[in-house]
């Protein structure tokens, strides 16, 4: 079964080289073990564009990210668990790796 | 199951009668609420817990003897089996740590406890439709994201563990100081429930310390139940209890249990110690004989443990007892910011206040912990205490 770990931040500023080797060294490991599916770092929100083609007209661009606030989506794993017990300690794991709060869904 | 409700209550009426009620509730229930994981564990549980209510409601003597065995000693030398290793699967399943605590408290009381949503809403004082979404959500939560439906492997048992001796302690407060205007001040059928679970899960880890210091602590609890609250539906305090009508197994049980973890000679946790100090209190046939030096001492071990105001105050309350209330009322004043929404601070200093002849202040006081207290027995007792003052 497959889960998103949301990687939650509310500062600007990548990880610093510490944490980039601790992520490096976590994702090699849930690999071997075959948790790994995905997973990627992504630019800031104010690199973000959302597009609304839900209406009758044309698509409506709108510079910035759909979601003003202090904390923000920064990167994100999907893994492959069993059961919610392991995806949690997976989630522990990479919390600790990127020093970051992590949100734990599943995937329907 | 029939046959197991027979070898459990002694009686084959009973247990066919609450056999039929499991079966008539099933047939009620599962279309609307999903079958459950185990059909045969719910059935027997619900089984148990009917069987128990009836005997409850009848109040012949000797049935009152089969009710207290039940508090006693849940299994009488039966062999664990499969249905004890069922509730525990689900006791771990509704504790999960991805639960809210009061979605854990709610869930085990529902599916372990076989409590029926008006007693779980009432319990902690919410509608019953917000209960009902409560557990619905909790259970779509469980199959959305898998939570397994397992006993933790054994290098998890101790933080799970202690997860859920946290919610046991939490339903056998509720039970024993129960909240609400309206409710009963004491809820003999969440400290039973609570009892019950703790014991089933020492059987699961009998070596385990906490989990035999919060039974202790309950039993102790519990042994001073009907000593508790008067005729009249007012709080009796531990000082003014008739010990005589406290129950005397239930204390040696305790008793035997605080003396066994003692005797372990591992460092004490929180419920051990809190059941050690329940333990000099009851040793004391009468309140001028406690051992107050010993209940202090006990106090400064738990202090160490845990930095809450609310163990501050309470070791206050016993300083009060071996230094006076002048050096304990210091004591507690120190502890202002951060208990003073707590009904308890409040009628501490009262208390304190009183000892030391300073009416006006220990009214003032009074006041404001009948108008924080929850509990119809507290508050009886508060507004006896301040109309008395001078």
């Amino acid at each position: 079964m497959q889960y998103l770990v949301s990687v939650i931040d509310d500062k600007t500023g990548s990880a610093t080289a510490a944490e980039m080797a601790a992520i490096n060294a976590f994702n090699d490991r849930i690999e071997a073990e075959g948790h790994w599916v995905f997973a990627g770092g992504l630019a800031a929100p104010t690199a973000a564009t959302v597009i609304d083609n839900t209406g009758g007209g044309e698509a409506v661009f709108t510079d910035g990210p759909f979601l003003e606030s202090k904390e923000y989506l920064a990167g994100f794993w999907i893994i492959e668990a069993a059961d919610l017990d392991v995806a949690l300690k997976l989630a522990a794991e990479g919390s600790k790796a990127c020093n970051r709060k992590v949100e734990v869904r599943p995937f329907l | 199951m029939v046959a197991a409700l027979t070898r459990r209550f002694g009686d084959l009426d009973i247990a066919e009668e609450a056999a039929a009620e499991a079966f008539a509730t099933a047939v009620e229930r599962w279309p609307a609420d999903g079958v459950p994981p185990n059909p045969g564990a719910w059935l027997t549980t619900t089984a148990n817990r009917k069987a128990i209510d009836r005997i409850r409601r009848e109040s012949k003597r000797d049935d009152k003897q089969k009710e207290a065995q039940m508090v006693y000693d849940d299994d009488p030398g039966e062999p664990p089996g499969a249905i004890d290793d069922e509730r525990l699967r689900l006791i771990f399943t509704c504790c999960h740590p991805a639960l809210a605590m009061e979605t854990r408290m709610a869930l085990t009381l529902r599916m372990v406890g076989g409590l029926t949503m008006p007693e779980i809403a009432r319990a902690f004082l919410v509608q019953e439709s917000t209960m009902g979404q409560r557990i619905t959500r909790a259970k779509a939560k469980i199959k959305a994201a898998r939570v397994p439906y397992r006993v933790p492997s054994a290098e998890d048992l101790p933080a799970r563990v202690s997860g859920v001796l946290a919610v046991l302690f939490l339903v056998f407060n509720e039970g024993y100081l129960a909240t609400g205007p309206d409710s009963d001040p004491v809820r003999h059928d969440l400290t039973a429930e609570a009892i019950r679970l703790t014991r089933l899960i020492r059987t699961l880890m009998p070596d385990d310390g906490e989990v035999a210091g919060l039974l202790a602590l309950m039993l102790l609890t519990e042994a001073r139940r009907t000593a508790r609250v008067s005729a009249s539906g007012e709080l009796v305090p531990l000082a003014e209890q008739d010990r005589g009508a406290w129950d005397v197994a239930l204390v040696a049980e305790g008793h035997r249990l605080v003396r066994e973890r003692l005797a372990a000679g591992v460092a004490p946790g929180r419920y051990q110690i809190l059941a050690a100090i329940n333990a000099v209190h009851t040793s004391a046939r009468d309140v001028r004989d406690t051992d107050w030096s010993q209940v202090v001492a006990l106090y400064d071990q738990l202090v160490r443990l845990d930095a809450s105001p609310i163990i501050a105050l309470n070791r206050a309350i016993a300083v009060a007892e071996l230094d006076g209330p002048e050096v304990a009322l210091a004591a507690v004043d120190r502890l202002e910011d951060k208990l003073a929404g707590y009904h308890a601070y409040h009628a501490t200093r009262a208390d304190l206040l009183r000892r030391l002849g300073r009416s006006q202040k220990s009214r003032a006081a009074y006041d404001k912990a009948i108008e924080l207290a929850g509990n119809t027995a507290e508050t009886a007792y508060l507004t006896r205490r301040r109309d008395q003052l001078g």
